[in-house]
C-alpha cells in the first residue's frame, strides 16, 4: 500500500514537472519577438525562397519570422488596406513596382533607412519607402521544338499574324500590366494600333500568369507572356531545354518586386533589421532557384549554370513610376478599346 | 393562433442570425468611402453595359443548351440500367467541384490545338480548326460543368413520381415515348424554372472559364469587373455597386422566369418506386443508346484527361508527401463543420417553412408564398460573389478585433452560406412533401419535435444524405473565399493546387486535382450511403 502511494505521488510529481516545463518553454517562446511578413503564396511555399530565408534570418535575429501568404501582390495590398492601421503585418513583401504608388498613397508605410547604393536594378534605386528584393524581365516564351520561325523583337510578335499569342489581362495580373507598359514604351502613341494588330492573332487573354502559362504548355499558343527566367526552371528542375525566351531588340521591360515596412509595425527595430537583411546574401542567394528571378545585388555563386544561358537584355526600357500611376487607367482603357473593337 | 408558435422560435432565431449577418456584412461594404468617382461614372461606362449584355447572352445560351441535352439524357438514365451507371451519376455530381482551371486543361487536352480530337481528325485527313476560344469554348465548358448538374436535379425531381402512376402507365401499355411525354416530362417541367435559374446564375457569374476560353476581354462577365474593382482598384464602393447590378439583373431574370411559368405542386401520393416495367422496343433502345453514347463521348474524355496523372510516378510521390496530407486535413477541417452549419441553417429554413405550410393547410389564408420565397431565397446568395461576401464579413469583423485567428470561422461560415442554395434545393421539396402528406396525422396524434423527426427519418434520409454530400464537396472544392483569408496555417487542397500551378509545378498540381476529386468521390459516397441509407440517392 505504502508503495502504491509513493508511486502515485511520484507520478503526480512527474506530471507536474511536465506541465511546469511546458509552461516555462511556452514563456520562453512568448518572449521571442515575432516578425509577421505578408507575402504572396508561391514565395512562402515549401519550394519557394521563403522557408530558407526564414531559417537564415532567424539564425541571426533571435526571433521568429512568420509568413502570411495571400494569393497575389494585389491580395497583399488589399489585405493591408482592409486592416488599415491595426494591421498585424510588420512587413509587406511582394508588391510590384506598379502597386508602389498606390501603396505609398495609403499612408500605411514607413520609410526605410537601408543603403540601396549597391542595388543592381536597371536604373539606380531611389525610393524612401521600398527596398527591391528581386528583379526580372518580361518576355515571351516559346517552345523551340514547335516554333521554328522565331521572332526577334516585340514588334515581330505583334505584327506576325500567323503567330498564336497568349498573354495576361493587365487589369488582373502583373505580367499583363508589364506588357501594357512594355507596349507603351515601344509604341508610344501608336500603342492602340499595335494592340489592334496583336488582338487579331491573340488566342486568349487570361486572368493570371498560371492560366496562360498552363495553356501554353499544353500547346495552345506559339508564345506566351512570362519572364526571361522561365526557361531556367524547365532546365534546372525538369531538365528540359526546349523552352526559350523570344529576344527583344527594342529592349525588355523590367519587373522589380519590392518590400516595405509598415508604419505601425509592432516591433519596428526587428522590422528594420529585416529590411536590411533583404539586401544581404542570406536573402538574395535564395532568389534565383526559389523565385526564379534575378537577385538585386552582386552575390558570389548566386546563379546556377542555367541562368547564364538565358536571354540577356541588351537594352532595358522603363517608364517613370509617377507617369505610370497617373496614366495607368487611361492606358488600360486604351488597350480595352483597341482589343474589343 | 399567433403568427409564430414557440416551437419554431429556435429555427426562427437561426434564420434571423443568418439574415442579420448577411445584411450587416453587405452593409459594411457600403460604409466604405473612397474619393473615386460616384456610382454614376461607374454605370455610365459603356464597357460595363457591353459586359452585361455578353454575360446575359452567354449565360442564356449555356443554360438552354445544358438543359436541352440534360432532358433526354435524364430520361435515358431513368430507364436504362447498365454497368457503371452509379459511378457515372457520382461523376456527374462532381462536375461542380473540379477546379475550373483543371477542367479547362482537361477540355484543352481533348479539343485544343494539339488535342486528341484535332489529332484524330488530322489522322483521318480532315483539317478543322476547332474554334475553342470565344463563345464556342465558353459554351463547351459551361455545358460540361452544368449539364451534369441539370441531369442530377432532373433525376431528383423524377424520383417524386409515384409508383402508382408508373403502374398505371404499364397497365395502359404506354410506350417509352408516352411514359416520357405523360409521366416524366410533367415532373421535369416542374423543376425546370429553378434549374434554369440555378445554371443561369452559375454561368452569369462565371469567371475563370470566361477569362481563359473567352479569347480576350471582348468576352467577359460582370463578375470579372467586380473582382477587378475589389482586388486591383481597391474600389470597394464600385465593387458593391456592380454586385448590386448583378443581383438586380439576375432578380429581374428570375422574376420573368417564375412569372411566366405556372405554379406547380408535387403530388401528395405515397412513397416512390423505381421499378420500371415500361414496354421496350428496338427503336427506343436505339434512340436511348445513341443519346447515351453521344453524352458519354462529350463528357467522359475531359474527365479521363483529368484522371490520367493518377497513373504516373509523380502521383505516388505526391501522395507520399506530407504537405499533401496537411492540405487534406485542412480541407476536411473546413468542409465538415461548414456542412453541419449548412444543414442546421437549411433545417431551420425548413422548420419555419413547414410551419407556414401547416398553417395554410388548416386556415383560409395561404402562406404558401412564404414557403416558396424561402425555397428561392437561396438563389439570391448565388448572385452575390463569394469574394464580396467575404470582404464584407471581414470589414464587419475586423473592427471587433477579429482577424486572422478568426479567418477559419469566416471561411466555414461563407462556405456554409454558399452551399446553402444547393442544399435547400435538395432538402426542401422532400420536407414540404412530408408536411403536406402527414400534417393532419401529426396534429391529430400530437406528434412533434424529436418524435416527428424519428418517424420521418427513413423517408427523408436519402435527401439529407444527398444534401450533406453536396455541402461537403462544395466546401471542399472551394477556393474563392480562402484566398482572401489565406495564411500559412490555412492551406487547403485547392489552394495548394493553385500554389503548385503558380510556381510552374503544373504536373504535380494535376496530381493534387486527382486527389481532390478522389476525396470528393469518397466523401460523396460516404454521405449518400451512410446518411442516406439503402435508398441512397446519388
Amino acid at each position: 500500500m505504502q508503495c502504491n502511494v509513493s508511486l502515485i505521488i511520484q507520478n503526480i510529481k512527474r506530471v507536474l514537472f511536465f506541465c511546469l516545463s511546458n509552461i516555462i518553454s511556452l514563456g520562453v517562446f512568448a518572449s521571442t519577438p515575432e516578425l509577421t511578413v505578408y507575402t504572396y503564396d508561391s514565395f512562402a511555399s515549401e519550394w519557394g525562397p521563403g522557408p530558407k530565408i526564414k531559417t537564415n534570418f532567424e539564425a541571426e535575429c533571435n526571433c521568429q519570422l512568420n509568413y502570411i501568404s495571400l494569393d497575389s501582390a494585389g491580395g497583399i495590398f488589399t489585405r493591408v488596406q482592409l486592416e488599415g492601421r491595426s494591421s498585424k503585418a510588420d512587413i509587406v513583401l511582394g508588391l510590384d513596382i506598379n502597386l508602389m504608388h498606390a501603396a505609398k498613397k495609403s499612408g500605411l508605410l514607413a520609410k526605410h533607412n537601408v543603403d540601396t547604393s549597391d542595388v543592381t536594378t536597371p536604373s539606380p534605386w531611389q525610393d524612401d519607402y521600398f527596398v527591391p528584393f528581386d528583379q526580372g524581365y518580361f518576355a515571351f516564351i516559346y517552345d523551340a521544338d514547335r516554333l521554328k520561325d522565331v521572332p526577334t523583337s516585340l514588334q515581330e510578335i505583334v505584327e506576325n499574324t500567323e503567330l498564336k499569342v497568349i498573354y495576361q489581362d493587365p487589369r488582373t495580373s502583373t505580367p499583363g500590366l508589364g506588357l501594357l507598359l512594355w507596349m507603351k514604351s515601344v509604341y508610344g502613341d501608336a500603342a492602340d494600333k499595335a494592340w489592334e494588330t496583336l488582338s487579331q492573332h491573340t488566342v486568349t487573354v487570361t486572368k493570371g500568369w498560371y492560366d496562360g502559362y498552363s495553356l501554353f504548355l499544353k500547346g495552345e499558343a506559339d508564345v506566351v507572356l512570362s519572364y526571361t527566367t522561365s526557361p531556367a526552371y524547365h532546365m534546372v528542375v525538369e531538365g528540359k531545354n526546349q523552352y526559350k525566351a523570344v529576344p527583344a531588340s527594342e529592349g525588355y521591360y523590367p519587373q522589380i518586386e519590392v518590400a516595405a515596412q509598415l508604419k505601425n509595425a509592432a516591433n519596428p527595430e526587428l522590422a528594420a533589421q529585416f529590411m536590411q537583411f533583404i539586401l544581404s546574401e542570406g536573402f538574395q542567394k535564395e532568389i534565383a532557384t526559389g523565385n526564379w528571378m534575378f537577385p538585386v545585388i552582386e552575390t558570389e555563386n548566386a546563379l546556377p549554370e542555367a541562368f547564364s544561358t538565358l536571354e540577356q537584355p541588351q537594352k532595358v526600357l522603363s517608364l517613370p513610376t509617377e507617369l505610370i500611376s497617373k496614366k495607368r487607367k487611361g492606358w488600360v482603357d486604351e488597350w480595352l478599346n483597341a482589343v474589343t473593337q | 393562433m399567433s403568427i409564430l408558435s414557440w416551437r419554431v422560435v429556435p429555427a426562427a432565431i437561426v434564420i434571423a442570425v443568418f439574415i442579420a449577418v448577411g445584411i450587416a456584412s453587405l452593409g459594411a461594404l457600403f460604409l466604405v468611402q473612397t474619393d473615386e468617382g460616384s456610382w454614376l461614372t461607374v454605370l455610365s461606362a459603356p464597357y460595363i453595359w457591353r459586359l452585361l449584355s455578353f454575360s446575359l447572352w452567354q449565360a442564356f445560351l449555356s443554360t438552354v443548351i445544358s438543359i436541352g441535352f440534360a432532358i433526354p439524357l435524364t430520361s435515358v438514365l431513368l430507364h436504362r440500367q447498365f454497368i457503371g451507371r452509379d459511378l457515372l451519376l457520382q461523376l456527374f455530381s462532381l462536375s461542380l467541384v473540379v477546379p475550373t482551371l483543371v477542367a479547362i486543361l482537361g477540355i484543352v487536352v481533348i479539343y485544343g490545338r494539339y488535342g486528341l480530337l484535332s489529332t484524330f481528325l488530322q489522322g483521318i485527313g480532315v483539317e478543322v480548326d476547332i474554334p475553342l476560344y470565344g463563345l464556342f469554348g465558353i459554351l463547351l465548358a459551361h455545358v460540361f460543368f452544368n449539364m451534369p448538374l441539370a441531369v442530377r436535379i432532373l433525376m431528383q425531381s423524377c424520383t417524386l413520381i409515384p409508383a402508382s402512376q408508373l403502374r398505371l402507365s404499364y397497365q395502359l401499355g404506354f410506350s417509352r415515348w408516352h411514359v416520357f411525354r405523360w409521366i416524366e416530362w410533367p415532373y421535369m417541367k416542374k423543376s425546370l424554372p429553378s434549374i434554369f435559374m440555378l445554371i443561369f446564375m452559375l454561368c452569369f457569374s462565371s469567371f475563370a472559364v470566361v477569362l481563359s476560353l473567352g479569347g480576350g476581354p471582348k468576352s467577359s462577365t460582370l463578375e470579372v469587373a467586380i473582382y477587378q474593382a475589389l482586388r486591383y482598384e481597391f474600389d470597394i464602393p464600385k465593387a458593391s455597386l456592380l454586385s448590386i447590378l448583378q443581383v438586380a439583373v439576375c432578380s429581374l431574370v428570375a422574376f420573368f422566369v417564375y412569372r411566366f411559368t405556372p405554379m406547380v405542386w408535387q403530388d401528395l401520393s405515397l412513397t416512390t418506386n423505381q421499378i420500371d416495367h415500361t414496354k421496350d422496343s428496338s427503336v427506343s433502345k436505339i434512340i436511348d443508346m445513341s443519346i447515351l453514347t453521344l453524352a458519354l463521348l462529350f463528357l467522359l474524355p475531359p474527365f479521363v484527361a483529368i484522371f490520367t496523372p493518377a497513373f504516373s510516378m509523380l502521383f505516388i510521390e505526391t501522395l507520399l508527401a506530407k504537405p499533401t496530407w496537411l492540405a487534406v486535413w485542412i480541407s476536411i477541417k473546413i468542409a465538415l463543420p461548414s456542412m453541419l452549419l449548412c444543414l442546421i441553417i437549411a433545417f431551420s429554413f425548413a422548420t419555419v417553412a413547414r410551419f407556414f405550410i401547416g398553417k395554410s393547410i388548416v386556415s383560409q389564408r395561404s402562406w404558401y408564398w412564404l414557403a416558396n420565397t424561402l425555397e428561392h431565397s437561396g438563389n439570391i446568395i448565388l448572385m452575390i460573389p463569394s469574394l464580396v461576401m467575404a470582404t464584407g464579413l471581414f470589414l464587419l469583423l475586423y473592427p471587433l478585433g477579429l482577424s486572422f485567428e478568426f479567418g477559419y470561422y469566416v471561411i466555414v461560415w461563407v462556405n456554409a452560406v454558399m452551399t446553402l442554395p444547393f442544399v435547400l434545393r435538395v432538402l426542401l421539396p422532400t420536407l414540404y412533401q412530408q408536411e403536406r402528406r402527414y400534417h393532419f396525422l401529426y396534429t391529430a396524434l400530437k406528434i412533434r419535435g424529436w418524435k416527428k423527426f424519428k418517424l420521418e427519418w427513413p423517408l427523408i434520409r436519402a435527401s439529407v444524405g444527398q444534401a450533406s454530400a453536396y455541402a461537403v464537396i462544395l466546401s471542399l472544392g472551394d477556393m474563392g473565399v480562402i484566398a482572401l483569408f489565406g495564411s500559412q496555417e490555412l492551406l487547403s487542397l485547392p489552394l495548394y493546387l493553385f500554389q503548385l500551378i503558380g510556381s510552374y509545378r503544373l504536373e504535380q498540381g494535376a496530381c493534387i486535382a486527382v486527389l481532390l476529386i478522389g476525396i470528393c468521390l469518397i466523401l460523396f459516397y460516404f454521405c449518400t450511403h451512410f446518411i442516406g441509407g439503402k435508398n441512397a440517392r446519388y
